[in-house]
């Protein structure tokens, strides 16, 4: 079985770290393009993210999270708080355009993705269409609250009813996926 | 949650889904901390998982690769940050090739280096523990000789006090390390607990402060602890040393709590 990287990391292989990067850079990156204002924004953002990802690692359990969710929670706690601290209340355009050009994200190809994601991805396929929307356009384009309205035509209070319906319901979904493979697990 | 009633819970959630989505104003981020310190450490970071899970899924990893001259920055951090961090192990049990093995001509200086890496840890590793001391104050004398945006604040007793334990801690904003003092404080059993520092700062929700790092107590005379911060710490405010169980917890419950130090 593979060490994690980040276990690697926590342990002083600092050989890990360029795998880390090669592995995780894009993904970073392509969080801080969506929730950042400007260039110069993201690239100190990234930079500081993986400085996070460095003093977190021996954070890392694999029993609780995959890397790459472990990763992408660090990056959008970090790029939120950025943006909080920056007193931008998320109104500007996120500079991604490639974002901007997709009404829907382009979603990465189920093959590629880890079990626990893959599992995600399959419980966003059961949401209702409005959440899904305003999932999209709050955690994909980086919008803010006033622009979902705005673009969706929902009330302001009815955003986040929205969208946190949709992440309860895709986290009960992971749950009881999670619970039936343990115990598909255990039967074999 | 299941220590919520339903609109707290609701207001938990809504609060939850704001921070994640949205971001906090300083009276909601006042007000997550508030709900967060009463729900199981196990359910904190649950939506976060599942928000994470979505932004790996719409990650547009492909068509925007990281620009090469991030990376090279990023490396450059990695380096200096992880320099500073103590090496457990130099064994690498993974399946992946070391890149640095990659250009064989750098093959002989790789074993050097290993070598003498090793030599260096074995002679740390046997070295009488009377001389690292020494070392520690030393240390500590200097960053307050270098006196570089330091932060420094005496001991006084947690809710639940160590009888006649004192000292103080220092912390340099600037350098990013710091040092607590103690005398007094009751030797711990490791191998039943340990103690742990945590660190409360501007950048970081009174909830989940610092986690400045698990530290033993091997005598009542004054010792000095190097401050192994987890994080970046901005505008320390507040120290708190508690009692965890052995290799320290992510979130304290606060239970045992002898010393704090507030920075005045």
């Amino acid at each position: 079985m593979q060490v994690p990287l980040l276990t690697r990391i926590a342990n002083g292989d600092t050989g890990a770290v360029d795998e880390c990067i090669d592995r995780y850079g894009g993904l970073v990156w392509s969080l801080a393009r969506r929730l950042s204002t400007s260039l110069a924004d993201a690239e100190d953002a990234v930079q500081e993210v993986f400085v996070d990802l460095w003093k977190n690692a021996d954070r890392y359990r694999g029993e609780i999270a995959g890397e790459p969710t472990f990763v992408a929670m660090i990056a959008r706690r970090r790029l939120i708080d950025r943006l909080r601290k920056s007193g931008r209340e998320l109104e500007s355009r996120p500079i991604d355009k490639l974002a901007l050009q997709h009404a829907a994200p382009l979603q990465t190809s189920p093959v590629e993705l880890a079990e626990e994601v893959a599992q995600a991805a399959a419980c966003l396929e059961r949401l209702r269409k409005d959440e899904r929307k305003v999932l999209e356009l709050s955690i994909y384009h980086g919008l803010p609250q006033t622009r979902i309205a705005n673009q969706t035509g929902l009330a302001l209070g009815t955003v986040k009813t929205i969208a946190r319906r949709g992440l309860l319901q895709l986290r009960v979904c992971m749950q009881v996926r999670n619970q039936r493979r343990a115990n598909e697990v255990e039967v074999v | 949650m299941s220590r919520h009633s339903n609109p707290e819970t609701n207001h938990w959630e809504e609060i939850q889904v704001t921070r994640l989505l949205f971001g906090l104003t300083e009276e909601e981020k006042t007000e997550y901390d508030r709900l967060a310190s009463r729900i199981p450490v196990e359910e904190l970071e649950q939506l976060d998982k599942v928000v994470a899970s979505l932004d790996v899924i719409w990650a547009d990893m492909q068509t925007e690769p990281l620009p090469e001259h991030l990376r090279h920055a990023i490396r450059i951090r990695a380096s200096q940050e992880l320099a500073a961090k103590p090496v457990v192990s130099l064994a690498n049990p993974s399946t992946f090739p070391a890149k640095a093995l990659r250009g064989k001509k750098y093959l002989p200086w790789f074993v050097s280096a290993l070598c003498l890496m090793f030599a260096v840890f074995t002679w740390l590793d046997n070295r009488p523990m009377e001389k690292v001391r020494p070392d520690v104050a030393q240390l500590r004398a200097e960053l307050l000789t270098a006196n570089q945006g330091l932060v420094q604040a005496k001991w006084s007793p947690g809710p639940t006090p160590s009888e006649g334990a004192t000292g103080d801690i220092v912390w340099s904003a600037l350098q990013q390390k710091g040092f607590m003092r103690f005398q007094g404080l009751p030797v711990n059993t490791p191998d039943k607990e340990q103690y742990q520092l945590w660190i409360f700062a501007r950048n970081q929700s009174d909830t989940t402060p610092i986690d400045g790092g698990v530290f033993d107590i091997t005598s009542t005379e004054e010792v000095v602890i190097p401050i192994n911060a987890k994080l970046y710490v901005q505008d320390a405010y507040m120290f708190a040393v508690t009692i965890e169980k052995p290799g320290g917890v992510v979130v304290s419950s606060r239970e045992r709590l002898p010393l704090l130090a507030k920075v005045e």
